[in-house]
């Protein structure tokens, strides 16, 4: 009897601290998001002064202000089209070229390999004056086919990486199977690997639908035309030099968190099944 | 009902090709369509001064039908790298401004990317020219045997300009038993101000200013990021030693360890003993200096003329002075940082080069300038609208008497002793090193950069 207490008392006593812990973590992730919400409810200047997270007096008018001055309407449509055919395209190319890599034999294989691996040690920043130059030749700089070319290969060999180490580990059975069946090499990738990739797809889908949401040096490098400008680089204009306008800044990125968050809790399933599964090495 | 499998399909079969050929469409639609008027493309990074921009772009197109776009790129290290990769790829624009140091200004004038402004400026007797600052142009300018090998010349305009001098809150000065409209002229003055803010925080004199000013910090001021501290430190050089015997310790003729170095080095530490330095100072960012001093928590601050506008937004109360750093010798006068705020450069390859000038001319004259003064608060190139100019620019302006800028001298100090220099008075300020220690180190790197030169 008095072990059983001791051991009731000894479990809820874990309970709570490993909750308390949790709750602690959860507030330290939230916090910033919960002071940005509350900073874009505020006027600059009770930014400053008022440090509670909830305004004394509610300035919604700053999402509006903050659309139509930094015309988000176009920057926003920009953004989800750069963000829905980026992601289309390294999941096309990246699951091909991964299945390649993973099952095809042809010469030069690891060569390539170990060149897109490489390819993720380079700091994106520093091959920026290499890509303008090279869209400028191509005629695509101030494009969006040049900006989703270069997006697409930027975000290319982290999912490579993600799937080729997947496919490694999938039974060679399944796709014996399939060619039993009669499928060709492009079937058995369609209709055995792809589906069984889902929650790596799923992880590359997550990452590049942020890097490229999140996106705007390069943006604002290759393109002069302010009708192709992604969002992000819209909610700068609110942050200049020396005066930042926190209260709109704040009311842009509440706006543009926004799809981000959402695109999350809709793969959040998959993303967790995805990580514990292995999905991710490295 | 589909199945997922047939879902998937039937989503991919339709939606790649349509994003796909939407992107292509959209790429092969030109991205700027002709236009028979001339017009004048103007790139630059200021977003407080964009709205400010439009409306003189309107003004002008109103008045000679020439179309002037404003293209705006911020942030402003960003912006610094799209310049950079346009100029790779010969596409700057036909106006466009080079953010840094000189020697980045410089090679674009060696690459031919800028235009020398010399001879629109001499033209009808030096009218245009004669409109400037002259340290408002000395900071766009190539002297003769400037160590950059530049040809001599006048390479951008000026459109406004800035002082980086020192402001007071007079509230605070008021709960300090101190006269608001006097600040300190001394360096004397200043270290027994910081002693009073000293004792009050001790809790000692709190109840002389009713409680108010206990936890009142001293100066506060950008010195996380030591451009600021190297500022402030050769605003004190200057004063101590003049500017003849700071450029020749950047010759290499005067060592670091020279007395008047170290008397500068061992100001910032009897600064630091008197508590006029706000706690933190020296990993301060300038965000938070200007949050603390708009909020009536710190005495002084160090900042730049831009502050008007940052104090403004903050908190529009605010009551506070212009004062430059008290000096410290009698022998030369104050010397603080000023000189052009932002500059324009036309693009030498320009086929609209001369039309560019001609609204650069127009730009600068009295009337854009004074509605540039009253739109964005920033001190105006042209000094013949500085009387437009609200009472706190005014202020700031008076400086421009006592300004000068590293970028106006012909010679620069190597940014390994700059770094040296500066992370040495940090050092100094936080008690780890004593003036003496620093004044050794910094010379030590001088020798290493002279050798190297050699």
């Amino acid at each position: 009897m008095r072990a059983a207490i001791y051991y009731k008392i000894k479990k809820s006593t874990i309970n709570t601290l490993i909750h308390l812990f949790l709750i602690s973590v959860t507030v330290i992730c939230l916090y910033p998001l919960l002071w940005m919400v509350s900073s874009s409810l505020k006027t600059q200047e009770t930014v400053f002064k008022d440090f509670s997270l909830i305004p004394h007096q509610l300035h919604l008018n700053n999402y509006v202000l903050a659309w139509q001055e930094g015309g988000f309407g176009r920057c926003f449509l920009n953004s989800i089209f750069y963000t829905a055919t980026v992601v289309v395209g390294i999941v096309i190319i990246a699951s091909l070229a991964a299945y390649a890599f993973s099952r095809l034999k042809f010469p030069g294989k690891n060569v390539l390999f170990i060149m897109f691996i490489a390819a993720m040690m380079i700091p994106i920043p520093g091959s920026f004056v290499a890509l303008y130059v090279l869209l400028n030749k191509l005629h695509l700089r101030n494009t969006p086919v040049g900006y989703i070319l270069a997006m697409i290969n930027v975000g290319l060999s982290v999912s490579i990486f993600l799937l080729k180490t997947f496919f490694d580990k999938m039974p060679k059975e399944l796709e014996d199977a399939a060619r039993m069946d009669g499928c060709s090499k492009l079937g058995i990738w369609w209709h055995v690997a792809l589906p069984l990739a889902k929650p790596v797809l799923a992880v590359v889908v997550v990452f590049n639908t942020l890097a490229v949401w999140n996106e705007y040096i390069l943006a604002l490098i290759i393109f002069d035309s302010r009708q192709f400008m992604p969002l992000q680089v819209a909610i700068k204009l609110f942050q200049g030099e020396f005066v930042t306008n926190y209260p709109l800044l704040m009311a842009g990125l509440t706006i543009a968190a926004l799809p981000v968050i959402i695109v999350y809790l809709v793969m959040q399933k998959y993303i967790v099944k995805g990580v514990t599964s292995g999905a991710i090495y490295g | 009902m589909l199945s997922e499998g047939k879902r998937f399909h039937i989503l991919s079969v339709f939606i790649i090709p349509v994003l796909f050929l939407l992107s292509l469409s959209a790429g092969c639609s030109p991205a700027n369509k002709s236009n028979a008027k001339t017009t004048i493309t103007i790139w630059h990074w200021m977003t407080d001064r964009e709205p400010a921009f439009q409306e003189l772009a309107k003004r002008y197109e109103a008045q000679t039908g020439i179309k002037v776009n404003f293209e705006l790129y911020a942030p402003s290290d960003i912006y610094s790298q799209k310049v950079r990769a346009a100029a790779q790829g010969a596409n700057l624009p036909d106006i466009f401004g080079i953010l840094g140091e000189k020697r980045d200004f410089a090679s674009f004038v060696k690459a031919g990317y800028v235009l020398a402004l010399e001879p629109y400026m001499e033209e009808n007797s030096a009218s245009w020219k004669n409109d400037f600052f002259p340290e408002a142009l000395a900071v766009n300018e190539f002297a003769q045997g400037n160590s950059y090998a530049v040809t001599p010349g006048i390479y951008a305009v000026p459109i406004d300009i800035m002082t980086i001098q020192m402001l007071y809150n007079k509230d605070l000065f008021k709960q300090l038993g101190l006269n608001p409209d006097r600040p300190p002229r001394t360096f004397v003055e200043l270290l027994d101000i910081g002693k009073k803010i000293s004792s009050t925080n001790r809790g000692g004199s709190a109840m002389d200013y009713g409680g108010k000013a206990a936890n009142m910090q001293g100066m506060v001021s950008g010195w996380g990021d030591i451009w600021m501290i190297d500022c402030f430190a050769n605003n004190y050089a200057l004063n101590i030693m003049g500017k003849d015997k700071v450029i020749a310790t950047i010759k290499g003729q005067v060592p670091y360890t020279d007395p008047d170095w170290i008397k500068v080095f061992a100001l910032f530490k009897q600064m630091q003993d008197s508590g006029v330095f706000a706690r933190g100072l020296v990993t301060m960012i300038n965000k938070t200096a200007e949050q603390l001093f708009a909020n009536d928590k710190a005495v002084f601050a160090f900042n730049g003329s831009w502050g008007v506008n940052v104090y403004h937004g903050m908190n529009p109360k605010l009551n506070y002075g212009v004062m430059l750093p008290p000096k410290a010798s009698d022998i030369y006068p104050m010397a603080i940082w000023g000189g052009a705020g932002s500059s324009f450069m036309v693009n030498a390859r320009s086929k609209n080069k001369e039309e560019a000038v001609k609204f650069l001319r127009w730009l600068t004259d009295r009337d854009q300038q004074a509605y540039l003064v009253e739109a964005t608060n920033n001190l105006p190139a042209n000094k013949n609208c500085l009387s437009l100019a609200p009472e706190l620019l005014a202020q700031f302006s008076k400086g421009m008497d006592n300004a000068t800028h590293p970028n106006a001298w012909e010679v620069w100090e190597a940014s390994t002793v700059i770094e040296a220099r500066d992370k040495g008075i940090q050092s100094i300020i936080i008690g780890e090193k004593t003036p003496e220690q620093v004044a050794s180190e910094v010379q030590k790197v001088k020798v290493r950069e002279l050798a190297k030169k050699r």
